[in-house]
């Protein structure tokens, strides 16, 4: 019997839903073995190879975050049986009358399909997000997150350096992937009335922030952000 | 970046250590292939052939590892790669694939001798993987069947 090459298994790890050869290996019992030790090769290089090496490769900045284009489709998070919104409502500086109201939906894309995350929720390290945002009123929207070693993060917009306006409630188009790496992750989605500069959020929850895992969990809204700004945030606990 | 790298470098790791046979040089191997994938991040990005073109980076980086290994005199330290079950055992009768078989001949004869004896790979799917024509895999693989066995008989007579 001709057995699947190993770049075809390699190709069945990747993407076992659009595999040619899992019939194949359904049924072959020396192929299960095969992929078995690869997998296992597979956890050897992320406990004991990728934290050695990343650094080398990666710059930290451009790491901790990567964008997905491929996430479960908006219809499938509009069916999610829960929909969990964390909303902290405004810091002591915010003033209700000028500012406006913000909820904050995040869904994970799991192997058993999309989640509607809730605060303090457990998500695999490399877990993909993606946001739904409701906003009472049209603002500019920024969205940010922080981990244990006090690094920020912009996770929307993708680029540049001025928060967009959002019109109405939307599924942000793409998602993003968690940085692999366990520990705390607090998101923030910041909306403000006036042009919000993503510089300026980064920087107040940089400080705000500081280091280490009880500071992120305990960190439930970003002081010093301009008038009439109003935030919603979440907090993800990545495990292995 | 880092995602790429957590998705594709099991993929690269996992050839490295089963041309290496070293966890250390397998990881080594891994962080410069990566740095030589990293320079193309657009290649890297298209879904549809970058695994082949991963495979192909990897495999070449690793032989080009063994030939360097045997050049400083390592050679010996080197276990020989694992045959698949499907390889002619008249050519192999040991079910091993020897450095110093390998070594006789070019780059792209030792990938296409590798991907099909030790990889089990099909003429067509290697051609894919290695860029070139199914033609010169069979030409190339014809060329090397006949040498080694050429070579073992004169090793062993």
């Amino acid at each position: 019997m001709m057995h699947p090459s190993a770049l075809r298994l390699e190709a069945h790890l990747l993407d076992p839903a659009r595999s040619p050869v899992s019939g194949h290996v359904e049924g072959c019992e020396d192929c299960r073995a095969h992929l078995l030790t690869m997998e296992r090769q597979g956890d050897d290089f992320m406990r004991y190879v990728y934290p050695t090496t990343v650094d080398t490769l990666v710059p930290k900045t451009a790491r901790r975050w990567s964008w997905a284009g491929i996430l479960a489709p908006v219809a499938a998070l509009a069916a999610a049986a829960v929909v969990l919104v964390v909303n902290k409502g405004p810091p002591a500086d915010y003033i209700g009358t000028k500012g406006v109201a913000i909820k904050l939906n995040v869904y994970a894309g799991l192997e058993a399909g999309a989640r509607a995350l809730s605060d303090k929720d457990q998500v695999p390290a490399s877990a993909a997000l993606r946001f739904r945002i409701q906003p009472a009123r049209p603002c500019h929207l920024g969205i940010v997150s922080v981990d244990e070693h006090g690094e920020v993060s912009q996770l929307y917009p993708q680029s540049g350096d001025v928060a967009p306006t959002l019109e109405r409630i939307e599924t942000l188009p793409g998602g993003a992937i968690l940085d692999g790496q366990p520990g705390p992750e607090r998101i923030f989605a910041v909306c403000s009335a006036d042009p919000l500069p993503m510089q300026k959020v980064e920087a107040a929850v940089k400080t705000a922030a500081g280091t280490g895992a009880a500071s992120v969990r305990a960190l439930d809204a970003i002081p010093g952000l301009p008038s009439g700004t109003a935030q919603a945030t979440l907090l993800l606990e990545k495990s292995r | 970046m880092a995602q790429l790298y957590r998705q594709y470098g099991p993929v690269v790791y996992r050839r490295c250590l089963a041309l290496l046979h070293d966890r250390e040089a397998a990881r080594d191997a891994t962080q410069e292939i990566f740095r030589k994938l990293l320079m193309d991040q657009k290649k890297l990005l298209e879904r549809e052939s970058v695994l082949p073109w991963i495979y192909r980076v990897a495999t070449n980086h690793c032989l080009n590892e063994r030939r360097n290994r045997a050049r400083r005199g390592e050679e010996e330290l080197q276990p020989d790669l694992q045959l698949r079950k499907e390889a002619p055992p008249d050519l192999f009768p040991e079910r091993q694939l020897a450095q110093r078989i390998l070594a006789r001949f070019d780059e792209e004869t030792q990938a296409i001798a590798v991907g099909v004896f030790v990889d089990g790979m099909e003429h067509e799917e290697i051609a894919q993987a290695l860029g070139i024509s199914r033609r010169t895999v069979l030409r190339k693989l014809g060329r090397f069947v006949e040498n080694a066995k050429k070579y073992m008989l004169r090793s062993t007579g």
